[in-house]
């Protein structure tokens, strides 16, 4: 079988979450993911930890991007990572974009983040590094 | 425990689909929402698909469609609300569209829908294809699995929908068309197509000035004397109106008898499934030596476009799936 018409792997959550109200960069993003065939869900601003948790539960989303310009990304990452390790979704890779100091990084790494990516990052660096990290999701 | 993260019907034939479907049963969200994703990848295992096909579902499948941006989403979202508020839980597909080029899809529909976690509460996002008619394939399966789940309300709300994307007829109960303002004359109204198929007419955005008109137009020109009466209902999603209203309006509609009403046929029906595995078969064998020769045949021009159709049926027709990489 050629692999035409094959989606595996490719559902993507891409969500703000918090009191965050800026989501042009997220949008590019996710237009830029809609390009490199993915299928990105974006469920809109000022979401939950746990409403974020429940829609990558519900769309069984292989990533989570998450979008922080807030400077709350030490308490809200953790938080969700938390959530989804509850919930049975530790399988899910996560991505974090925005304002992130180059201080946090090697600590959201450490937590299970896939990937930091800061402002300027060309969209095709994040869809080659979604598509080199396959991870355990899929047979 | 077994980790359903993991499964998948590649690794273990025999024994993930039986766990699966005892998780589905029992009301597990994650086993729902990885069905869903066998059937959208077209990788659900026989023996689930003829479990689904065999369940006999109970709950009413209402769609929702019109064209882009006449406010399906906002729509969906506030009847969600009204019907949680009544106590029924709800199961929504949301079809946006996959782009033809590559295959990626930008779904947003669930910005405009409730957010907050809610366990009688159920949001899928599902694409749908150039070829399909504003909804996603195997649309059918994916209703009978929310139904299996055991939501009392299913919710469809297709992409943004032409003139002629009528394919939602057969796969819901109900069907729902939005229209909006200012969207057409009188002569539109008389048109085949979508709003033929339509059990009810949303005059939606009724908080704009030019509603009364369009509803006037919509009420002389649908309902002729001797036509089928089509319940007619002004709804705004941004006022919040209308809503109790609709939903008394779908309630009393009897699926059935409207469904015979203007159901498309079985011959329709079947026609769709041997389109769908058409179109399987081609995207199996798109690739290999026989496709690849009567491509270069019409190239070189040694035959035209219609012999080389008729020859490339009978490629699809010969080879029963069973074909080499």
């Amino acid at each position: 079988m050629t692999k035409l018409g094959d989606t595996a792997n490719k559902r993507v959550v891409l969500a703000k979450v918090g009191l965050d109200g800026h989501d042009r960069g997220i949008q590019i993003v996710a237009r830029g993911l809609r390009d490199g065939g993915f299928q990105v869900i974006y469920p809109g601003l000022w979401q939950t930890p746990e409403a974020v948790v429940r829609t990558v539960m519900d769309e069984d989303a292989d990533w989570l991007g998450l979008s922080l310009l807030s400077g709350a990304h030490m308490t809200l990452v953790p938080r969700i990572l938390g959530l989804l390790k509850e919930a049975g979704l530790e399988q899910v890779r996560i991505l974090v974009g925005g304002i992130i100091p180059e201080d946090d990084i090697p600590a959201l790494l450490a937590m299970g983040v896939s990937r930091v990516f800061g402002p300027g990052t060309p969209l095709s660096e994040i869809v080659d590094h979604m598509n080199q990290d396959l991870g355990p999701n899929r047979g | 425990m077994v980790n359903l993260a993991r499964l998948s019907p590649s690794e273990d034939l025999a024994a993930a689909p039986e766990i699966l479907w005892d998780r589905l049963v029992a009301g597990d969200r994650r086993a729902l929402a990885r069905l869903l994703t066998w059937i959208s990848e077209d990788r659900l295992p026989s023996i689930l698909q003829d479990r689904l096909r065999a369940h006999k579902r109970r709950a009413k499948a209402i769609a929702i469609t019109g064209h882009g941006g006449v406010g399906k989403s906002s729509l969906v979202g506030r009847l969600i609300e009204h019907v949680r508020g009544l106590g029924k839980t709800v199961g929504v597909l949301a079809c946006d569209p996959e782009s033809p080029l590559t295959g990626g899809a930008l779904l947003g529909d669930r910005a405009r829908m409730p957010s907050l976690p809610d366990e009688g509460l159920f949001i899928r996002s599902v694409t749908s294809s150039r070829s399909e008619e504003a909804i996603a394939r195997h649309l059918d399966l994916m209703i009978l699995a929310l139904d299996v789940f055991g939501f009392d309300v299913i919710l469809i709300e297709t992409a943004g929908a032409g003139q002629a994307d009528t394919a939602i007829r057969d796969a819901a109960d109900l069907v729902v068309l939005l229209v909006q303002p200012e969207s057409g004359d009188d002569l539109q109204w008389q048109k085949a197509g979508v709003i033929e198929v339509a059990d009810v007419l949303v005059v939606h955005k009724a908080d704009l000035p030019t509603t009364d008109r369009m509803e006037s137009q919509l009420r002389s020109m649908v309902n002729l004397p001797g036509c089928k009466e089509v319940p007619i209902v002004r709804v705004s999603s941004l006022k919040g109106t209308g809503l109790p209203e609709l939903w008394k309006t779908l309630e009393k509609i009897d699926p059935i008898r409207s469904f015979k009403g203007h159901s498309l046929g079985s011959a329709w029906k079947l026609w769709n499934l041997a389109r769908e595995r058409l179109v399987r078969r081609f995207q199996e064998m798109s690739e290999t030596q026989p496709i690849a020769a009567l491509a270069g045949r019409l190239e070189r021009g040694e035959i035209n476009e219609d012999q080389a159709t008729d020859d490339l049926l009978g490629l699809l027709r010969k080879t029963s799936g069973q074909v080499a990489p």
